[in-house]
């Protein structure tokens, strides 16, 4: 076998120029394609439903957004039950957002701040991806959120946020709302989120947010903010299994506490997926055409250089067969040479897509519904390999099967 | 099969093509014998049907109707991947227009068939190493096609058509591509291969002097026998 694999190599190395093409072409195509992938990828995560250990969302059912009084807080967190055979989940998490900037004057993208108010605990047990942290990186985050509970008025950043913001963690600075309107906060940074999804967001304890609120009326002659009545946005629960979140759905629909403003309640797949109804034909077009469309020009690409390449050697294929190399191992070696291609093109695509997208862009930034960062799996870097094998053979084959049978006496009869 | 004497035997060939409805007849009735350590040459017109019958002999196309036998094996009746394992080990072949490797250095060249035989790494470079020698190229291992002469590039590949140790060489027109100096010293080769090494030679060609150098010459025409002549000894 390996006795071969000079012979291979040596007939890739008999056009440099076209086999660097064909590599860089296989390596633009199938990085294209493992960022489509990529995507697709998450989003199909995110809309997979789970059968056990999984969120569900409770929302207000006839508004978008969703603004539900903070009254709900204490019941929807107990999922509804009242009595103690009630059904109860095993965590829950409420989201107010707010947005404000540090420049009102002249608010920018890069200048303003999207915040979780939320209870900071929840930060470590509830939200997506910061929830399955392990070992040293989860204790780090852990001693960030321990700051936010000891600092009311503390705020926890993503990294991106912060160099936009062009701060650092200590500092401090006033937030003037805007969809909290004369809702002003001045907040402390107290830590950094972890490399992730957050980078561009923030966390601040939900306790500000409605003492401010209090404040406002205060200074207002008791005339409360407009959104002081309704300022909860989500709730989120954590309920054990499918079981679990249909007792949990049954007893906050039937209970009378949740009727005005009346809720909804989905699990968090659900509610991912119907956000993202309205994405449908991009994510179909990029599915359906777009990858497909990509692989089967990757697949032309390899069928083309090997197709001239293997038309350029017939009279070799037929010297070979007098030598007596057999149909099937002229069929192996020129498949060999395909392969070898489409592997290593592959996998140096995927890992360079990999380390380039998420070490040094920090993740894909495209904005599909509520998530504006795609990061490359890890399951990429086979991807790529995988793509390369597949387009490799499906191009070379018949390539391959020319080589293969060439006929002796008619590449010689052309000779005379 | 074939007498003792006679390494290769072939018996009542025919050979013909089909062009559309009409058939053509390439070799009719053809039969002849070569004894082992023979250097045979064929002559003949253009389409006579000397290559077509080299090639039959090698192993490389099979007759419409007849027998051939090279050794104890009847090679008219074997199909296309044994004929191709025959080949390997049975028969060498010099051709024409040299058809080198040209990515491949001479000793790349020269193992080539050896990859196809279960040889280790040391055996092969052995083997690759003694047919060099005898072709008188030992060094120019690592010269590639296009930094050999014509005549080197045939010497190397008369080392390829031997390096498997073959009791049969084929030579389709061996000295054909060659200036006159340098296919002198290839006929002399292909002579001293017969008679240092036994081998038996059947050369194909269309070079009075060249068909001089062998033992016994057939003349082909429209795909008959017309002609013998024998080396005077």
């Amino acid at each position: 076998m390996w006795k071969f694999a000079l012979l291979v190599l040596q007939n890739l190395g008999r056009n440099p120029l076209r086999t660097t093409l064909t590599v860089l072409g296989t390596m633009v195509l199938v990085a294209v394609v493992t960022l489509v992938w990529s995507i697709l990828d998450f989003l199909d995560k995110q809309t997979a439903e789970k059968s056990n250990n999984l969120k569900a969302i409770i929302t207000e059912r006839w508004r978008a957004p969703s603004q539900m009084p903070y009254s709900y807080v204490r019941g929807l967190s107990e999922a509804g039950a009242t009595e103690p055979d009630d059904f109860r989940p095993l965590d829950s998490m409420t989201w107010a957002f707010y947005g404000g900037t540090i420049d009102p004057k002249n608010r920018t993208r890069e200048n303003s701040v999207f915040a979780f108010c939320m209870e900071p605990e929840k930060l470590l047990t509830m939200m997506d991806e910061l929830d399955e942290m392990q070992g040293e990186p989860k204790a780090e985050f852990a001693a960030t959120v321990e700051k936010l509970k000891q600092n009311r008025r503390g705020i926890i950043v993503g990294r991106e946020l912060l160099a936009n913001l062009n701060k650092r963690v200590g500092e401090r600075m006033v937030l003037y709302g805007f969809n909290y309107k004369d809702i002003n906060l001045e907040v402390e940074i107290v830590g950094l989120f972890p490399d992730s999804r957050y980078n561009k967001s923030s966390a601040i304890n939900i306790e500000y947010l409605l003492s401010a609120l209090d404040s406002y009326k205060r200074e207002h002659n008791g005339t409360p903010h407009p959104l002081a009545a309704n300022p909860v946005n989500i709730v989120w629960l954590r309920v054990p299994d499918m079981a679990g979140y249909q007792r949990a759905s049954d007893q906050i629909l039937n209970s009378p506490s949740f009727s005005n403003p009346a809720v909804k309640i989905e699990t968090l797949a659900s509610g991912v997926g119907a956000f993202l109804e309205s994405f449908r034909d991009i994510i179909f077009g990029m599915r359906f055409l777009l990858a497909p469309a990509i692989i089967a020009t990757l697949a032309l690409v390899i069928s083309n250089a090997i197709g001239i390449s293997v038309r350029e050697r017939q009279m070799e294929f037929a010297v070979m067969k007098v030598l007596g190399f057999r149909p099937n191992q002229l069929l192996g070696l020129v498949l060999v040479e395909s392969l070898l291609v489409g592997t290593l093109a592959g996998f140096a695509s995927a890992a360079l897509t990999y380390f380039i997208t998420n070490d040094y862009f920090g993740g894909i930034n495209i904005q599909i519904a509520f998530f504006s960062k795609f990061y490359i799996p890890q399951a990429a870097l086979w991807w790529g390999p995988l793509m390369g094998v597949g387009t490799a053979l499906a191009g070379s084959f018949l390539p391959a099967w020319t080589a293969r049978s060439v006929k002796v006496s008619d590449v010689f009869a052309k000779v005379a | 099969m074939p007498a003792d004497s006679a390494l290769v035997r072939v018996s009542g060939i025919h050979k013909f093509f089909t062009r559309g409805s009409e058939r053509v007849d390439v070799l009719q009735n053809l039969s002849l014998e070569v004894p082992a350590a023979q250097f045979l040459g064929l002559m003949g017109p253009s389409g006579s049907g000397k290559t077509t019958l080299l090639n039959l002999i090698a192993g490389l196309d099979s007759p419409s109707e007849g027998e051939i036998w090279v050794g104890d094996q009847e090679i008219s009746r074997m199909s296309e991947a044994q004929l191709a394992r025959w080949r390997t080990r049975s028969v060498g072949f010099v051709f024409q227009f040299y058809h080198l490797m040209s990515v491949l250095s001479a000793y790349r060249n020269v193992e080539l068939p050896l990859l196809l035989l279960p040889l280790s790494a040391a055996e092969r470079k052995r083997q690759v190493l003694t047919a060099l020698e005898i072709v008188g190229l030992a060094d120019r291992i690592h010269h590639k096609p296009g930094q050999l002469s014509g005549g080197q590039q045939q010497r190397v590949g008369i080392a390829r058509a031997i390096v498997t140790d073959p009791t049969l060489i084929v030579a389709d027109e061996p000295t054909g591509d060659l200036d006159a100096k340098s296919a002198e010293e290839i006929l002399d080769l292909l002579q001293e291969l017969r008679t240092s090494l036994g081998k038996t030679i059947i050369m194909v060609t269309h070079d009075p002097r060249a068909a001089s150098r062998a033992d016994r010459v057939l003349h082909l025409d429209k795909g008959r026998l017309v002609n013998e002549t024998r080396a005077e000894v």
